[in-house]
């Protein structure tokens, strides 16, 4: 009997060592122990001169720290919004410097480790949290960020606990995913060898502080990016919108310059920023200066373009409604974009070739058309002008019928939304 | 604009300098000739820029026949229309729709929305909504809460405040004619349940956390039904003052 039991474990031996080599050869490529590893020590004063607190300041605005860490009408920076992923919900976390409930007892060692490996003294951090951007930010940003954080107002907000489902819910899995999805990042200068100062600094801002792939990145399985700074566009997980891809392709229609002006201001005579991307601008972009402005432009249209997506599928089956699209665009839309789509300057955008009408996702042109939009007050376009919901006005068969005409005249989409997708796009989520 | 008149105000008693003061007084009034102009083309096209309100609040902020749950923002006071917008954003008054439309929006943007709607020809008529349905039991109700409120329950009279013609006080209380009762409904019922919130300290809150629900039907369906013809504005400023506290507005309330 224990000799069959032992020629067993034999046998099994190999499959045994083999998933031991995976595994270690896994958790070798996610980094190894060194992320687990958070630097001891206490809090110690930080150097703090005007010059160093003013550029920790703006890089939390390029950073656009407060649209996550701060919840609606909420103490900035003091966390508590909510992330609804396909796992649960993740709270963001108070950065304030109070001593138990926020960031005031730790070291500028530990907040580097945590901004680039996502592990802190509470344990693996969820992906919600775009660690592996923060990887690439250079000391002396991250340490002016620590000190302009360790300046704020410290302010009691004890986290709110996550509501995920079991295994996500226990951290150590976390090690797993990471094992499957998580690859530390080659540092920023290593990968810049021959490029240009103005774009490096441009991939800095995109790929590393910005974290512009974290909507614009295609997402896998488990919501894994599918590689980093992969700005290749989709829906984005949780919010319900169409990121666009960006690269030269994508970007053709606007020069540099107006790229530029337009992630300062939210606005150009190719369309405003809406839905997330307002989020962005206000919470960030606004406050980028014009150098920095351009480098991200420069290095956006720079990148090498994407192969095109496919078409998300509809639902099947339903036949036309028999509502005229062209005759709800005459009636509700031409007034302001125009008989030929073709809009009037930065008041009202064109649809020509805009991103809601090329996208393969109609998930935008919906949401738009259902509940209007305004673009960000920013120093550039301090006195928005608006689109109207027509949630109130049209039905969704009406709205499926002109969004399909709109894409497919101005698009060369063969759209063939039906009311139910439009149904299916109602709601509104502003948290 | 007439404090900024007086701002630069010379001394008198130099009569030295009366020609440097004519001066400064001559130059300045031409930098508010400028400013007023500039201000005029500024606020020209605002109408323009807000076709997302225009879509539910009527072009003027009229208001649009037959919206049960939409007000008309038409001539009242430009703090309190302020006030909501900020709300909105901050998510002390809920509605999703509204959020999304000013949750980007800085104050200097709010306060050229509100100063536009308050400036529009007030809308006093009664709310198009159709007939109320209003029992005698219930106007005998509403008109005693309108009139004389229920000191018992600590229940000011609605007049106390918003003025005998129900057309709001400058600066920062609004009308409560022209309202679909749908509408009135629905804002004591936020406030009742913690879902509205005015600033501190919060009057409303606390009056409609006192009103019995069959109170707040009735006082609502009546007022639904008061009619003035258009145009009818708020109290001014300092002519009634209201007897409690209400966020920052004056009262006569003495302090604990």
């Amino acid at each position: 009997m224990s000799r069959r039991i032992g020629f067993f474990l034999l046998a099994l031996l190999p499959l045994l060592l083999a998933a031991l080599a995976v595994g270690g050869v896994l958790f070798l490529r996610q980094g190894g122990f060194a992320p687990y590893r958070i630097p001891p020590g206490a809090a110690h004063p930080v150097a703090a001169t005007a010059d160093v607190l003013a550029r920790g300041e703006y890089v939390a605005e390029l950073g656009n720290c407060v649209s996550c860490h701060t919840t609606r009408g909420g103490v900035p920076f003091t966390g508590g919004l909510a992330f609804k992923t396909d796992y649960g919900t993740i709270f963001s976390t108070n950065l304030t410097p109070d001593p138990q409930t926020g960031l005031g007892g730790w070291s500028v060692e530990e907040f580097r480790h945590t901004m680039r490996n996502g592990v802190s003294r509470n344990g693996v951090l969820y992906p919600v949290f775009p660690y592996a951007h923060f990887a690439q930010v250079d000391d002396a940003d991250l340490d002016a960020l620590f000190a302009w954080l360790q300046h704020l107002p410290p302010s009691v907000r004890a986290a709110t606990p996550n509501r995920l489902e079991f295994p996500a819910s226990w951290r150590p899995a976390l090690i797993g995913w990471r094992m499957l999805h998580y690859r530390p990042a080659p540092a920023l200068a290593a990968s810049a060898a021959g490029e240009s100062p103005q774009r490096q600094r441009g991939r800095y801002l995109v790929d590393g502080l910005g974290h512009c792939a974290m909507c614009h990145g295609t997402r896998g399985s488990m919501g894994a990016a599918l590689a980093q700074g992969d700005l290749a566009g989709g829906r984005i997980p949780g919010l319900g919108w169409y990121a666009p891809p960006l690269d030269a392709t994508q970007l053709q229609r606007y020069s540099a310059a107006e790229l530029a002006d337009y992630l300062r201001s939210g606005t150009s005579v190719h369309g405003s920023v809406y839905g997330p991307m307002a989020e962005v601008v206000y919470g960030s972009l606004r406050h980028l200066d014009a150098d920095d402005a351009l480098a991200m432009a420069s290095y956006l249209k720079s990148v090498p373009a994407h192969a095109a997506a496919p078409a998300p599928s509809l639902a099947l089956g339903a036949s036309s409604s028999g509502v005229s699209g062209a005759d709800v665009y005459r009636e509700h839309c031409a007034d302001c974009h125009g008989r030929e789509g073709r809009g009037d300057g930065t008041a009202y955008p064109p649809l020509v070739d805009a991103v809601a009408v090329i996208a393969p996702d109609p998930a935008n042109a919906v949401r738009m058309i259902l509940y209007g939009g305004m673009a960000p007050t920013t120093a550039g376009n301090p006195r928005p002008h608006s689109m109207p919901p027509f949630v109130e006005q049209l039905d969704s068969a009406q709205i499926a019928a002109v969004a399909n005409y709109i894409r497919a005249t101005w698009g060369g989409r063969s759209s063939n939304l039906t009311a139910p997708d439009v149904d299916a796009l109602h709601g509104i989520a502003v948290d | 604009m007439v404090s900024a008149a007086e701002a630069p105000s010379v001394p008198a008693a130099l009569p030295w300098c009366s020609v440097a003061r004519l001066r400064t007084r001559a130059a300045f009034g031409f930098a508010l000739l400028f400013a007023s102009a500039a201000a005029n083309a500024a606020t020209e096209d605002i109408g323009e820029r807000l076709a997302a309100c225009a879509a539910c609040h009527g072009k003027l902020g009229e208001g649009v026949h037959g919206a049960e749950y939409v007000p008309h923002l038409a001539g009242k006071p430009a703090g309190y229309l302020l006030e909501q917008l900020r709300h909105f954003r901050d998510g002390s008054r809920v509605n999703a729709q509204m959020t999304w439309l000013v949750r980007f929006m800085d104050d200097a943007y709010m306060e050229e929305i509100a100063a536009f709607y308050a400036a529009q020809p007030p809308r006093t008529r009664a709310a198009d909504t159709g007939a109320a349905d209003l029992t005698d039991a219930m106007r005998t109700t509403a008109e005693r809460l309108v009139t004389h409120g229920d000191p018992e329950r600590n229940v000011p009279a609605c007049t106390a405040c918003h003025g005998t013609a129900l057309t709001g006080l400058e600066p920062g209380v609004p009308a409560l004619v022209g309202l679909p009762a749908e509408y009135l409904i629905a804002q004591l019922g936020n406030w009742r349940n913690g879902i509205r919130h005015a600033t501190a300290p919060d009057c409303m809150g606390e009056i409609a956390r006192s009103l019995a629900p069959e109170d707040i039907r009735a006082v609502s369906e009546w007022l639904s039904q008061q009619s003035h013809p258009d145009g009818e504005r708020p109290a001014p400023a300092g002519t009634l003052v209201p007897p409690r506290a209400c966020g920052t507005l004056p009262h006569a309330e003495v302090a604990p």
